[in-house]
């Protein structure tokens, strides 16, 4: 593709999609405050707060005896309404999605933290009109947005193509949230579409509210559990992803852009126990296994340190990092939304999440526009 | 009065062992909506038992009624720390410790009183208090100890307190029960030191559960085997090849008596049949790791300052062997031995295919590459490229590694550099493929190992052509072309570090900084390799070579960061910016000797 043609897009009314480049690739990390329930702080005690928000990227953990400050992209305090948590966060992941990037947003924290609430917004309503709608409608909106004006600009030559799935990832299997009846799905590689979920559903879409609906209908078919110490927790993780292709006719050239987006909602961190983020608890043994299911874990610990050398390791990344591969130092823009409650009593998990959000902030992605050229100039 | 005691005592029993079986069995069962259902009627019942054995407490015996209540107070104990209620879990468990304290080295009290504490280590892991879990663990592995020197003879079940007479265990059952109390208290530690970086311990801890999980078979053959062979990856990072290769041995042996064994269940799916195809390949890709590490080791060892072999180093080092090989077998530790004789000699039978000391010749290093390359095919038998990329290219990246480690060894040039050629063949194709949207990481590591290689090729052949009275023309033909293939593939990965507006970044991050450097460094060089008759042409490669150089002196100027990883490369490039200007003024001075 000419790079002219690029330019074009970027220059035109989107002056947003500069930033991205000048940017650089660390992975966005944003943290937001959720209010506490009514009635949390008077039970909490006073000063029932664990943390309380200094700037608009700052942060400290009243910790004892020193007070932590961790220092973000971008934090969002109680105050923040969801309309300003998409704009920072959200659009310019779906704008550069536009523009032929992968995109990733996470949802990371405790059950409780407002993850969800971020994600979809008030539960038990119609989401999709309400004023309280989150991160996930308002992307669909935008997205379409987007496209219709691009459609609009370039008339007849141009047009999209989107398709969307929607996975859950419990005990790590997989499943179809598309087709309640389906088994366990596999992941698997391409050469040249990379990992992707085999036999997974994949629906074309052609307006937001298409969107919404197709996410409505898997969102019920969750898993979620109820413990007495967690009224509800989903125990799965949840993976939205968005394909957009684009095709643009130039001449005989034909130029194919594809890109996905890919929209996250993790289960409660309190009860991950497969990924890296757990710190230091031990692995149990099974009571009845014969086996001690997790020694494997825990050797691989041993030889992951092992500095340089070639080796290899039998146990793969869990689905979800395997899944999410590109976005996690791979090659797309990604962020991660770290939900927090304000509580003191989730000191412990605060802290957690805030040291995972810092560990993330570490990670580079680097981004590069897919382009594939078809056709000759003859 | 005794005959209702007798008739509460057995009520006792009962609910004992019904909340037994809902919380270890029924649990199993319980909706994904109410994941403790079970444990909670459980955690009920126990209550219930601790009120009846309270109302019974007058008239008893107070040791047997202490060592009961403990029994309930770790089942509950446990219970609470299951359903994520640790401070309540605590209570109960150190309830349970206190009652014990004085009776812990006593057959009937031994076994429970290590499991309290390994459930205790467990609690405060939890609360990442590493260190306090230690010492939990710590003193019942102590007690374990001085439990089976002072007395030795298998210890009651903790459930058989709550068991009719006629129920006890035999003597073979308890022994087992108790000594995977322990093997559980070691695999805690294992842990233990591993979050602590204690890593050679926690290795040991590893190591010595797979050995008992082994003698006292308690273990899935298939999960024992991949992880004895990730065990083998550790040893290979400490160079311990002799260790590395007896877990690797373990861990084919034991895996092919899995797929022999007619599985449990007839309706064996294809899932099952595909998951055990793809262990036997994990297990074929540590050891091609192995027998990669054993060559590559032995290079370093033999190589003289410029990466070349060096005879002197390789007569000293076989000579140094001749002797150590008199005193062969003494340094085997019969520690690290797996399994019981019949297992042990299918091991041994299994270690002689392979060396685990160095090679010091060709001939020698031939014999681990063929054994790589066999276990090479195997790995790709099931990680073919459609499905599994990233493990398929990682595996073909490991026999291009053991074609370029072969090479070392090999003296004759042509066939040195056929070797190189071999590598060529399996990258270039794959690496046409792969899409970078994807696979940057891979496709870049492509991009410098091809680049590499026709790098080397390319010394060969100046090598080669340097014996020559005269260079043909083929031979310069040919050191062209691989030179611009070289240029080529580094540029590509240069290219890979720009930005989306194709603008090569101002700094450098860390992780690619040396590559890149070298990648310039190189091609600085090849530049100046280039053989042309034409002057004017020559004058334009010194030209780009000179830019090239320039670009890390520059740069390392710039961020004098950067020198530190690209020392040697730097000093060079100096030297050629302050010689190749003069050399191409000579040059220019002959094109035009009038002006």
């Amino acid at each position: 593709m000419a790079p002219g043609v690029r330019g074009d897009l970027r220059d035109s009314a989107l002056p947003s999609l500069n930033s991205p480049s000048v940017e650089g690739d660390a992975i966005k990390v944003y943290v937001r405050v959720r209010p506490p329930s009514e009635g949390t702080v008077l039970t909490d005690g006073d000063p029932g707060l664990c943390l309380s928000v200094l700037s608009s990227n700052t942060i400290r953990l009243h910790s004892k005896p020193e007070p932590k400050i961790f220092t973000f992209d971008y934090v969002a305090n109680m105050e923040t309404t969801q309309e300003s948590v998409f704009s920072s966060v959200a659009k310019s992941v779906v704008e550069s999605c536009m523009n032929g990037y992968n995109g990733t947003i996470f949802a990371y924290g405790q059950t409780g933290s407002g993850k969800t609430f971020t994600m979809m917004g008030p539960s038990d309503s119609d989401n999709f009109t309400h004023s309280l709608r989150g991160v996930i409608p308002r992307s669909f909106e935008y997205l379409f947005f987007l496209i219709e004006r691009e459609k609009e600009k370039a008339g007849s030559g141009k047009s999209f193509l989107c398709k969307c799935s929607f996975i859950e990832i419990y005990n790590e299997q997989i499943f179809d949230l598309l087709d309640s009846a389906s088994a366990g799905l596999f992941l698997r590689e391409h050469i040249k579409k990379g990992v992707f979920v085999d036999g997974a559903v994949e629906q074309v879409l052609s307006s937001a509210a298409e969107a919404y609906q197709v996410l409505t209908m898997g969102w019920r078919n969750r898993r979620v559990a109820s413990t007495s110490m967690n009224r509800e927790s989903s125990r799965s993780h949840a993976v939205f992803t968005i394909t957009v292709e684009s095709m643009e006719k130039n001449n005989e050239i034909v130029n194919i852009r594809s890109s996905l987006l890919n929209l996250v909602d993790l289960a409660g961190s309190e009860r991950q126990k497969d990924t890296h983020t757990e710190g230091l608890r031990l692995k149990e043994a099974g009571n009845i296994n014969r086996s001690l299911s997790c020694l494997g874990q825990v050797i691989t610990a041993l030889v992951d340190v092992g500095n340089g050398k070639q080796r290899h390791i039998c146990y793969r990344d869990s689905k979800l990092t395997f899944l999410l591969r590109d976005s996690l130092g791979g090659n797309a823009k990604t962020c991660i939304i770290a939900n927090v409650h304000p509580g003191s009593r989730c000191f412990g998990e605060t802290l957690s999440t805030l040291n995972f959000a810092q560990r993330a902030k570490l990670i580079k992605n680097k981004a590069v526009v897919n382009e594939d050229t078809q056709g000759n100039v003859s | 009065m005794a005959a209702a005691a007798g008739g509460g005592w057995a009520a006792v029993r009962e609910k004992f062992r019904a909340a037994r079986t809902l919380s270890a069995v029924e649990s199993r069962k319980d909706p994904e909506t109410e994941p403790y259902r079970s444990k909670y009627s459980a955690r009920a019942l126990l209550q219930e038992v601790k009120q009846l054995l309270s109302a019974a407490e007058e008239g008893g015996e107070a040791r047997l009624l202490a060592v009961r209540r403990a029994v309930l107070e770790y089942e509950l104990g446990v219970n609470h720390t299951d359903t994520e209620e640790l401070s309540a879990g605590e209570e109960h468990l150190q309830r349970c410790t206190q009652l014990l304290e004085p009776h812990r080295l006593s057959p009937d009290c031994v076994s429970l009183y290590i499991q309290a504490q390994n459930n205790l280590g467990i609690l405060w892991s939890e609360r990442d208090e590493i260190k306090t879990a230690q010492t939990y663990l710590e003193s019942a592995e102590a007690l374990y100890n001085q439990y089976m020197k002072e007395d030795g003879n298998p210890p009651l079940d903790p459930s058989e307190h709550f068991m009719a007479e006629e129920e006890k265990l035999t003597d073979q059952e308890r022994s087992k029960r108790f000594e995977k109390a322990y093997t559980h208290t070691l695999y805690y530690l294992a842990q233990v030191y591993q979050h602590l970086e204690m890593i050679e311990k926690a290795a040991q801890y590893c190591h010595t559960t797979l050995k008992r999980q082994l003698e006292y078979c308690g273990y899935y053959p298939v999960e024992w085997a991949l992880n004895a062979a990730t065990l083998s990856q550790y040893y290979l990072s400490k160079q311990c090849f002799m260790e590395s290769r007896h877990c690797l041995a373990a861990a084919s042996v034991i895996f092919s008596q899995a797929e022999q064994a007619p599985s449990a269940e007839d309706n064996e799916t294809e899932q099952d049949q595909q998951d055990l195809r793809q262990r036997r390949a994990e297990i074929a890709r540590c050891w091609i790791k192995y027998c990669l590490n054993l060559l590559q080791s032995a290079r370093k060892l033999l190589e003289d300052n410029i990466g070349e072999l060096d005879p002197d180093r390789q007569s000293e080092l076989k000579a140094q062997r001749k002797k150590e090989e008199d005193e062969k077998e003494k340094g085997r530790k019969k520690a690290v031995l797996f399994g019981t004789s019949d297992i042990c000699d299918s091991v041994l039978a299994m270690e002689e295919k392979v060396s685990s000391v160095y090679p010091l010749d060709f001939q020698e290093a031939r014999e681990i590459f063929l054994v790589g390359q066999n276990y090479v095919q195997e790995a790709k038998e099931f990680f073919q490229v459609d499905g599994y990329v990233t493990d398929h290219i990682e595996i073909v990246q490991d026999h291009s590694a053991l074609f370029k480690v072969l090479a070392f060894f090999e003296e004759d040039y042509e066939r040195r550099c056929k070797m190189h050629k071999r590598r060529i063949d399996m990258l270039e194709p794959i690496y046409a493929d792969l899409n970078p949207q994807y696979y940057l990481l891979i496709s870049r590591q492509l991009q410098f190992e091809l680049a590499d290689t026709y790098y080397e090729m390319m010394d060969l052949k100046v090598a080669i052509g340097n014996r020559l009275e005269e260079l043909d023309s083929h031979t310069i033909k040919k050191i062209n072309s691989l030179a611009q293939l070289a240029i080529k593939y580094y540029e590509l990965f240069l290219d890979s570090l720009r930005n989306p507006d194709k603008v090569f970044p101002e700094v450098l991050e860390e992780d690619v900084l040396r590559p890149a450097m070298v990648a310039k460094f190189h091609i600085a060089r090849l530049y100046g390799k280039l053989i042309t008759s034409d002057s004017k042409k020559q004058l334009e490669n010194m030209q780009t070579s000179l830019e090239y150089y320039t670009f890390l002196v520059d740069y390392c100027k710039k961020y004098p960061d950067a020198v530190r990883a690209v020392e040697t490369e730097l000093e060079l490039s100096k030297e050629m910016v302050g010689l190749l200007p003069t050399r191409m003024e000579r040059l220019r001075a002959k094109l035009c000797p009038f002006i």
